[in-house]
């Protein structure tokens, strides 16, 4: 049994002035111990999709159209409120895209992640006070500045203590999203070792989402491209670098300078990826695809599999014309 | 190509309640017309004032500028206002640098205004071909900067910095607010430009393999200081510090066939502000020596046309 199955889950917020269907149709599937990447670019709705596991969408706007997130047997769309709660922190936790709005400005580091085992753990206060600490230390933050304030921190600081926080419950799912986007690259570096190193030691499953294939490549098992609400390819890390097959994954390859070949010109997709409020007919990415007939345009299209750990949404694909 | 630009000896020191900060200390290079400098290193090693003072929009503590031969440093107000038609900056956030209350056509017709060039007519059209040039499509002249999304907007900011026909463009971080996809088509767009109006750019950015992409030569700074400079392919080929070293090995490439071996900066950048007579990275280095905390090493050409401050260059490198 894998340890989150996510079916057809769709996300929709709805207001008088408009319907934005920020997720249509996802399947997502995570095993235990693995880290799945989820990648895509501004709007595609992974964070939507992250909100949506733990329950967090924003209400009344927030909608679930439909879908099934069966983590550990059990569908956390049938939970009660006082179930999600346990799950939230104890089994699942997640870093939020801002590490900075994260921390509470006004508590010292020592007593927030200290609040958060005290709240979950069912332990004394001095027994969660001793376990911040040494949460701390597993980041690389001495002992002696738990005593200190997050601005006393510099960023990367700041993001290891959020990471702290999160693992303090030993929880079986990590969400990370995009934990090292405000972070320089060798600070970012330190971070992601640092996420991998506690991962493994813990057997803790990560959903990575982040719209950075080269951080992809260096810490995904698997790989989830989303495009306007749907995942349009999805299959193993080697699978998705060695042979991407959606003509939109080939065009967020293509959209990246190399680091060892020289060429002229990139080859980005042209356009944008549609507004959520007024998807097209047929296939999302049909307006922006060099391969595009007419019928892309009017038919749905179906996640696919091409091969076992492979999928693809794209009918031209699945019939080998591309 | 003629020289464009020099700057010599260039240092730019904020007043803070610790002390002097270094933002800018003892930069100097020379940009050739056509070329693109290319400038990088971590948050706050004084890539963006370094643009800025370039530009004349910050006074430098110390040091000399040259544009095209001729000495800019302590120029008069109103020769630095034509010289600013001549160099132009385009900034990070499209967002924050577009004021909100006016349209597309008006926010790339105001440098123009504020120059006093062109009729009323003119103007229009000016806007108009601008528009075509940087992509923007002529429907898009009477909407507001909110609601187009960041791609678009920073078309806008292009279009503005175009406006006066300049010669020299310094572009701060213009596609790190980007995704990938629309960052490609900027990208090209600024190449295109380049080439067909001779343009020369300084280019900052913390990504390094844009920065490989777009620059000729490649600046490395770090608190404040350059550590190495070289032409851009040969930056990525061989690095000679230990800092670049560790830079160019934390950057995670898209490739899973690339096993790179890394090189581990551990800790986090030493503050700015006062820094003793010593190495800046010393702290970081894995190679550090003795040496290295008697004075801070000297800028110096260790191959041609390849700069490195490092008291150990020739040892780490078996040079
Ligand atoms: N509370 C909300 N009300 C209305 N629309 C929303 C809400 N939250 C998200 N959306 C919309 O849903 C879509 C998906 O947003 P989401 O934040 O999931 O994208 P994302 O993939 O995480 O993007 P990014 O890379 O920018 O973080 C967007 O069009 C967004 O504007
Ligand atoms: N007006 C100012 N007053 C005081 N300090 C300043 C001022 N402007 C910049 N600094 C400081 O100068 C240093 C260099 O800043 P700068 O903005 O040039 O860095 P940067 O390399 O562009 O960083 P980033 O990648 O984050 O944009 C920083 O330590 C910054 O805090
Ligand atoms: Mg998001
Ligand atoms: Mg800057």
């Amino acid at each position: 049994m894998s340890l989150l199955e996510i079916k057809n889950l769709s996300i929709h917020f709805v207001t008088r002035y408009s319907d934005v269907h920020a997720v249509n149709g996802v399947d997502l599937t995570i095993e235990e111990g693995k880290t799945l990447g989820l990648v895509g670019e501004t709007g595609a709705g992974k964070t939507t999709t992250a909100l949506g596991i733990l329950r967090l969408i924003q209400k009344p706007q927030g909608r679930y159209e439909s879908g099934e997130i069966i983590f550990k047997g059990k569908d956390l769309l049938k939970a009660t409120d006082d179930e999600m709660r346990s799950v939230r922190g104890n089994e699942i936790s997640m870093i939020f895209q801002d590490p900075m709005t994260a921390l509470n400005p006004i508590l010292t580091v020592g007593d927030q992640i200290a609040e958060v085992i005290h709240l979950h753990g069912k332990c004394s206060q001095a027994e969660a006070n001793e376990r911040a600490v040494k949460m701390l230390e597993m980041v690389g933050i001495r002992a002696e500045r738990a005593g200190e304030y997050p601005h006393q921190f510099s960023g990367g600081m700041k993001q290891r203590v959020v990471i702290a926080m999160a693992l303090a419950c030993n929880p079986s799912l990590l969400i990370a999203d995009e934990p090292t986007t405000a972070l320089d690259v060798t600070i970012q570096a330190q971070v992601l070792e640092m996420m991998a190193d506690l991962k493994k030691g813990r057997g803790t499953a990560m959903l990575l989402i982040t719209h950075d294939l080269g951080i992809v490549a260096e810490n995904c098992d698997d790989v989830a491209i989303m495009y306007a609400g749907e995942v349009i390819e999805y299959g193993t890390l080697e699978r998705i670098f060695h042979n991407p097959k959606h003509p939109y994954t080939l065009g967020l390859f293509g959209s990246i300078p190399s680091l060892d070949k020289d060429e002229e010109r990139l080859h980005p997709i042209e356009g944008l990826m549609p507004d959520p409020a007024a998807l097209p007919a047929g296939c999302k990415f049909h307006d922006r695809c060099a391969y595009a007939t007419d019928e892309c345009a009017s038919c749905e299209q179906e996640l696919a599999e091409m091969e076992s750990g492979h999928k693809v949404r794209c009918a031209r694909v699945m019939k080998g014309e591309i | 190509m003629g020289e464009l630009i020099r700057v010599e000896h260039l240092k730019k020191y904020f007043n803070t309640p610790g002390g002097k900060l270094h933002a800018v200390d003892d930069v100097s290079f020379v940009i050739n017309e056509g070329d693109t400098l290319g400038v990088v290193g971590e948050s706050g090693c004084g890539k963006s004032t370094l643009g800025r003072t370039v530009l004349k929009l910050i006074e430098p503590t110390d040091g000399k500028i040259f544009y095209k031969g001729r000495d800019i440093t302590d120029i008069t107000e109103k020769e630095n206002k034509q010289l600013r038609k001549k160099m132009q900056i385009i900034f990070q956030d499209p967002y924050s640098s577009l004021n909100p209350r006016k349209t597309v056509s008006e926010l790339i017709a105001d440098p123009l205004k504020a120059f006093h060039m062109l009729d009323k007519a003119g103007r229009a059209q000016k806007v108009a071909q601008l528009m075509d040039v940087v992509g923007l499509s002529q429907r898009f002249a009477n909407s507001y900067p909110h609601e187009l999304d960041g791609g678009r907007r920073q078309r806008i900011g292009v279009a503005r910095a175009l406006s006066l026909d300049p010669e020299f463009i310094v572009c701060d971080e213009p596609v790190s607010a980007l995704d990938v996809s629309i960052q490609a088509q900027i990208l090209n767009l600024l190449q295109d430009l380049q080439r067909d109006r001779g343009l020369t750019y300084i280019f900052v950015t913390h990504d390094l393999s844009v920065v490989r992409h777009i620059s000729t030569d490649i600046l490395v700074m770090y608190i404040g200081a350059m550590v190495e400079k070289c032409g851009a392919k040969d930056l990525f080929k061989a690095p000679l510090h230990p800092y670049t070293k560790g830079l160019l090995s934390a950057i995670p490439v898209p490739n899973i066939d690339h096993v790179r071996e890394k090189v581990k900066l551990q800790g986090e950048l030493t503050s700015p502000i006062e820094p003793k007579d010593e190495c800046r990275f010393i702290a970081r280095c894995p190679y550090a020596t003795e040496a290295c905390k008697q004075h801070m090493p000297e800028f110096q050409e260790v191959a041609p046309n390849h700069f490195v401050a490092c008291h150990n260059v020739k040892t780490i490198n078996n040079m």
